[in-house]
């Protein structure tokens, strides 16, 4: 009983300790798992990457209207043979906020998705091959604006023979 | 028995207050109070020394016996454009009664870029290059906009975080106005005094212009 006391209380003391910790420190854009991409050797692949924004907030569009915002960025790397290329933003939502009636902005909210080709040479063994880079953004909520960010945006890609 | 009995009390108080922070970190966070007052209120503004656009230096002690209201604001940030043209007319209403305004521009924008902006807005109160440092002593400043007022004793007398009503402001900039300052009754020196107030007027030139 008393062991099982013991028990509780450090679990406990574990969560609190994690609430404390890891509370709110959510990125505001979320990047979605993506599924298993099969390509052969010197084909290419189509992978769409979903992207979430956290309910509260906007991030500037691919192309926003003025060139002292800071545009999404997707910048994304492969080991050599494997490139990608062809990356396809979806264009913008217009917003424009109370406090700014008259400025319209080109931005992202809720889910969207960026589009990109991965291609891999014809000499390439058959294997698992890492794709990785960054997401950057600069999210907004209704009153205010957070500073530049970046989140890791990884996956895999198989490639047969 | 009743060493069991402390313990047990110890780690409930213990995961209590971890919970009860994580819950107050995640709304400092996430910013959800749009004004934080409380948290700063009172507590001696942390001095700095940052060029400004002109490429003077500028340090906030230099003001003591002034009121500051020290705006961090970014070329990125929507809602801080609409605060700017408020303070440069706050500034021209209360300069008189003390108050400066500074703008610490959070930006990696090229001084060009920061001036070109705020000239466009009409902003002619002086704009400071900010530095992670200044940032790091505000309680990282990553929620802009994010405006201390400073009374004239060199306290913090509020915060506040986001777009606010113009008239939250201004309370704000009388609330600030309102402080005292009672300089130490140790003898100062005189030429210390003229250098100060010689980058006062620098810095506040509506000021002088009121005289």
């Amino acid at each position: 009983m008393r062991r099982a006391g013991v028990v509780f209380l450090t679990l406990l003391l574990l969560a609190g300790l994690v609430l404390a910790q890891g509370f709110g420190d959510k990125p505001p854009v979320e990047m979605a798992p993506v599924g298993a991409l099969q390509v052969k050797a010197g084909g290419s692949k189509n992978v769409s990457l979903d992207f979430r924004i956290g309910s509260e907030y906007h991030i500037n569009s691919h192309t926003p209207r003025s060139p002292l915002l800071i545009p999404t960025v997707l910048k994304l790397s492969g080991p050599e043979q494997v490139t990608v290329a062809d990356l396809k933003y979806p264009a913008g939502q217009d917003l424009t906020l109370p406090f700014s009636p008259d400025e319209k902005l080109s931005v992202y909210s809720g889910d969207f998705t960026v589009d990109a080709v991965v291609k891999t040479a014809a000499n390439l063994p058959a294997g698992t091959y890492p794709i990785s880079g960054m997401l950057r953004f600069q999210a907004c909520d209704h009153s205010a604006c957070y500073p530049p960010r970046s989140i890791p945006v990884r996956f895999q890609i198989t490639v047969v023979k | 028995m009743k060493r069991n009995a402390l313990v047990f009390v110890a780690l409930l108080v213990a995961i209590l207050a971890m919970l009860a922070s994580g819950k107050y970190l995640d709304r400092a966070r996430k910013h959800g109070p749009m004004k934080l007052v409380g948290d700063v209120q009172g507590v001696p503004a942390p001095d700095f020394t940052l060029p400004s656009l002109d490429g003077r230096k500028v340090t906030l002690s230099d003001f003591r016996g002034k009121a500051v209201l020290l705006n961090f604001w970014a070329t990125w940030c929507p809602p801080c454009k609409v605060e700017m043209p408020w303070f440069e007319d706050l500034q021209k209403q209360y300069g008189q009664d003390g108050l400066i305004v500074l703008g610490v521009a959070m930006d990696d924008s090229a001084p060009a870029t920061i001036a070109k902006f705020a000239s466009a807005l009409g902003v002619n109160y002086p704009v400071l290059l900010g530095t992670d440092k200044v940032s790091d002593d505000y309680g990282d400043v990553q929620y802009l906009p994010t405006t201390f007022y400073i009374g004239r004793d060199g306290t913090i007398v509020d915060k506040m975080t986001g777009l606010l009503d113009r008239k939250d402001i201004e309370n704000a900039v009388r609330k600030t106005l309102n402080t005292t300052y009672k300089p130490a009754s140790v003898p100062v020196n005189q030429a210390d005094v003229n250098v100060k107030q010689a980058v006062a007027a620098k810095v506040n030139p509506a000021k002088d212009a009121n005289r």
